[in-house]
């Protein structure tokens, strides 16, 4: 193939061969500058637009835009000086008015200039790297008007002073602030900036500076805050009005620095009017002002966070601690719960649901609560107290309610353990002496102490609720065994037959039954054996109950609901009448300490005295002796003997139960200890005590002193040993 | 004259009435009719141009409708005849077109 040559095209540029006239051009500027002036004098109209653009398109064709460029300078700079005069020259307030008209009329004069001119700003303009027509006129214009010495500084006095006097309440034409913030915005950002908003914000600072001083002095801190809010909404609207948008975040955070955060801890700590008075008197509207002004400036929220998580502690600790309110566990608990509410409904209604502040509100409550170590004891009273009263009549959903606040206590205490072995004794004498408003609401309960504890948690409570159902297909099974005829004469026995090991029982004596009772319990000893075998059964005297009918003297019939215990030592009575205490504690072989007791209940309470005692005295004493009270008289037919039952625990019985919830523990943390080395091998100590902790704190906390001397016990039985190097370290042998 | 139409004057007196959005494809003669300062243009809604001839001037016409036409999707060719390319070109940079 032939490659063709190559051939060079050249194109040449197209060449005028119009022969300039050598004035052409000052003739062709002249007509423009002409025009020029008439546009800025108002006289366009006779102008035609097409004759004065062909004008300038010759001009620039034929080389002389430089011409045009710089007359165009040289004649705009002309009427600006003029136009700068004449504004100079305005009065006082048609100072503004007038550079506002002026600017409007330079707007539009621009305009017209820079379309006639606009072959210029499309060629020469671009290819000279010059700047466009309406940007040099804009440039112009801050030169020589804005920038201008006498201008300059009245026109920020000026706009600051309007403002000013828009703060102080009087109306102020917006329109024209308007269009003179536009202007300094057109004419650049830094102009707007430099010129207008940096000394505004300075004399804002000052302004707000001295109001805030004025109305600190003499305002509460709700009124202060108001105020506050409303300067801050003042600010934000004359922005939206007559600013520059982004001056929005500069001038609310001049406010919230000078009005707030200035004056941050003395506003909260006002006397009778700061964050600690609105909390008690619950003013919801000015915690939530505080709360939402606080939250604009940095660490506002953590101050009021603070003071309220300290004022919290203050008052609970003041609250468990009073040895006022010890007296009654459930008043206790129902303050923590009041308390609770209280700021619950605070942090709901005025800060917003704040995580941060339910935080503060819990740690708060697990602070003080375990400052009291009998809360755990007081909260399942409380609980003992609804279950047996306060929840009769009441509709599900409430019970729920309850129950949900309970829960929430007890997600604040650190001895879990304690309050299931306080519970596990509520429950048991609730469930035994049927004493319970309903077994929903304790079932519901144990499935919430479940969901937060775990299975064995609950496993033994869960136990106790299925022996009580076992017994009683037991006891139907039984008493369908005895026929008839037997369910007639002698006493009527009801047994629940208990898991040992799931209750709560202190193994303890049982007393003599009274001989009327041994058949019907043999039968079912009986019966019970032979249905079960490998079981063992043995009576717990000293948590039943008894219905007696008695008749006394001047025929009058009572039933009496009685304890199993009163009831043997009333059975006595049968036969005698008269009884030493001695003796009675001879046939009856009950504990002195629960006799004793069942004596006072049966002798020394008013109204229920069906004994008679000499010497009548308080107090039971190893020499008395007991009657049948023939004179007992009561209005109601049925009459339920309360035993002096200990609802609080005294204080032995108080040393007793930590007593068993620190032998409890015990194995615990062994097994703890136990778990962790198993599968880590070789551990330091604080390494362990730490796991320890971690692994039990859902029940308890473990006293590290305590954790180290189980250590040692295992050490000691050889299921771990120290390492001989390191002595910190322990080693787990398998 | 009606509202929406204007007239072009060529350099011979030739006038030609067209829709005003059709003349508006040119930014000059846009910029003549809506500049702010009341032209003489925009009170007559006539413009002259002393410097394009008649036949120009009729193909800038035609130019405009096809363009507007072009421009709603319709797409075709616009016939140039080559001996009057050099001016039309230097008409279309006037006009800005």
């Amino acid at each position: 193939m032939n490659t063709p040559k190559k051939r060079n095209f050249k194109i040449e540029a197209f060449k005028h061969r119009v022969e300039v006239d050598p004035k052409y051009a000052e003739k062709t500027w002249k007509v423009l500058e002409h025009a020029i002036h008439e546009i800025y004098n108002h006289n366009a109209s006779g102008l035609s637009f097409e004759e004065l653009y062909r004008n300038a398109y010759n001009m620039v064709l034929h080389k002389f835009g430089d011409k045009l460029y710089s007359g165009l300078i040289a004649t705009m700079t002309l009427h600006l000086k003029e136009i700068s005069k004449s504004i100079e020259a305005a009065q006082g307030g048609l100072f503004l008015e007038e550079l506002n008209r002026k600017w409007g009329e330079h707007n539009k004069a621009l305009q017209m200039i820079r379309d006639i001119l606009m072959y210029m700003d499309r060629t020469y303009v671009s290819n000279n790297n010059k700047t466009p027509v309406h940007e040099l006129g804009l440039s112009l214009w801050r030169e020589h008007i804005i920038h201008s010495e006498n201008i300059r500084s009245r026109l920020l006095n000026m706009l600051l002073e309007q403002i000013y006097r828009e703060r102080t309440g009087e109306v102020i034409d917006r329109g024209l602030m308007r269009n003179i913030t536009k202007m300094l915005s057109d004419l650049g950002p830094s102009v707007y900036q430099e010129d207008f908003e940096k000394p505004f914000l300075e004399v804002s600072a000052s302004f707000y500076s001295g109001e805030s001083q004025q109305f600190i002095e003499c305002c509460s801190c709700g009124e202060y805050l108001k105020k506050a809010e409303r300067w801050l909404n003042e600010e934000m609207e004359r922005v939206t009005h007559y600013l520059d948008p982004k001056s929005e975040p500069k001038i609310t955070s001049v406010v919230e620095r000078e009005m707030i955060a200035n004056h941050m801890q003395r506003l909260v700590h006002m006397e009778n009017s700061g964050l600690v008075d609105m909390l008690v008197n619950d003013r919801y509207e000015d915690l939530g002002r505080m709360y939402s002004l606080f939250r604009r400036v940095p660490d506002g929220l953590s101050t009021i966070r603070d003071v309220m998580t300290s004022h919290l502690r203050e008052k609970g600790k003041q609250l468990v601690t009073d040895p006022e309110r010890l007296r009654d566990p459930v008043d206790f608990v129902q303050h923590l719960l009041d308390e609770k509410d209280k700021y619950d409904k605070i942090i709901g209604s005025s800060f917003n649901n704040d995580k941060t502040f339910l935080n503060a509100l819990t740690s708060s409550f697990e602070y003080f609560i375990n400052l009291n170590g009998r809360a755990p004891e007081f909260i399942s009273l409380y609980v003992d107290d609804k279950f047996r009263r306060g929840l009769r009549g009441v509709s599900e959903e409430d019970v729920e309610a309850v129950l949900d606040k309970v829960m929430t206590l007890f997600r604040y205490l650190q001895e879990k353990d304690v309050f299931e072995k306080y519970y596990k004794q509520h429950l048991a004498k609730r469930l035994l002496y049927g004493k319970t408003v309903s077994d929903d609401a304790e079932r519901s309960l144990i499935v919430k102490l479940k969901t937060e504890c775990g299975y064995q948690f609950t496993s033994k409570l869960e136990g106790m609720f299925t022996d009580l159902k076992t017994s009683q297909d037991t006891m139907q099974g039984f008493s369908a065994g005895q026929g008839p005829e037997a369910a007639g004469e002698g006493p009527a026995i009801v047994v629940q037959v208990l898991t040992t090991g799931s209750w709560p029982m202190q193994p303890s004596a049982a007393c003599n039954l009274p001989a009327e009772l041994l058949p019907v319990c043999e039968r079912f000893r009986a019966y019970y054996l032979g249905t079960h075998t490998g079981r063992r059964l043995s009576w717990q005297t000293n948590m039943g109950t008894a219905d007696l009918r008695v008749a006394f003297a001047r025929n009058q019939r009572h039933e009496l609901n009685v304890s199993t215990h009163q009831m043997c030592i009333l059975m006595l009575f049968n036969s005698a009448d008269r009884l030493g205490y001695r003796e009675i504690e001879q046939a009856t072989e009950i504990p002195a300490a629960d006799l004793r007791r069942c004596l006072q209940s049966l002798a020394c309470v008013k109204g229920k005295n069906v004994l008679r005692k000499e010497p009548m005295s308080k107090d039971v004493g190893d020499d008395d002796a007991f009657f049948v009270n023939d004179a007992f008289a009561s209005k109601y037919y049925k009459v339920k003997i309360g035993t002096v039952a200990a609802q609080k625990d005294s204080e032995p019985e108080k040393q007793e139960t930590r007593q068993r919830v620190e032998e409890d523990r015990k194995p615990q943390i062994e097994a703890a200890i136990v778990r962790i080395m198993k599968s880590r091998r070789v551990l330091d100590h604080n390494n362990v005590v730490a796991e320890v902790t971690r692994q039990l704190q859902s029940r308890f906390l473990p006293n590290p002193v305590v954790i180290k001397k189980r250590i040692e016990s295992l050490i000691e039985r050889e299921f771990l040993e120290r390492d001989k190097a390191d002595r910190k370290l322990y080693r787990y042998l398998a | 004259m009606e509202e929406d139409t204007v007239k072009l004057i060529s350099a011979e007196g030739f006038e030609f009435v067209i829709d005003k959005k059709a003349a508006m494809v040119s930014q000059t003669i846009r910029n003549m009719f809506t500049s702010p300062g009341n032209f003489s243009e925009t009170r007559l809604g006539e413009v002259t141009f002393p410097e394009i001839s008649t036949p120009i001037l009729e193909k800038i016409c035609q130019y405009f409708y096809w363009h507007l036409q072009f421009a709603s999707g319709k797409e075709s060719e616009f016939h140039i005849e080559p001996e009057i390319t050099l001016e039309l070109m230097m008409a279309a940079n006037y006009l800005h077109t």
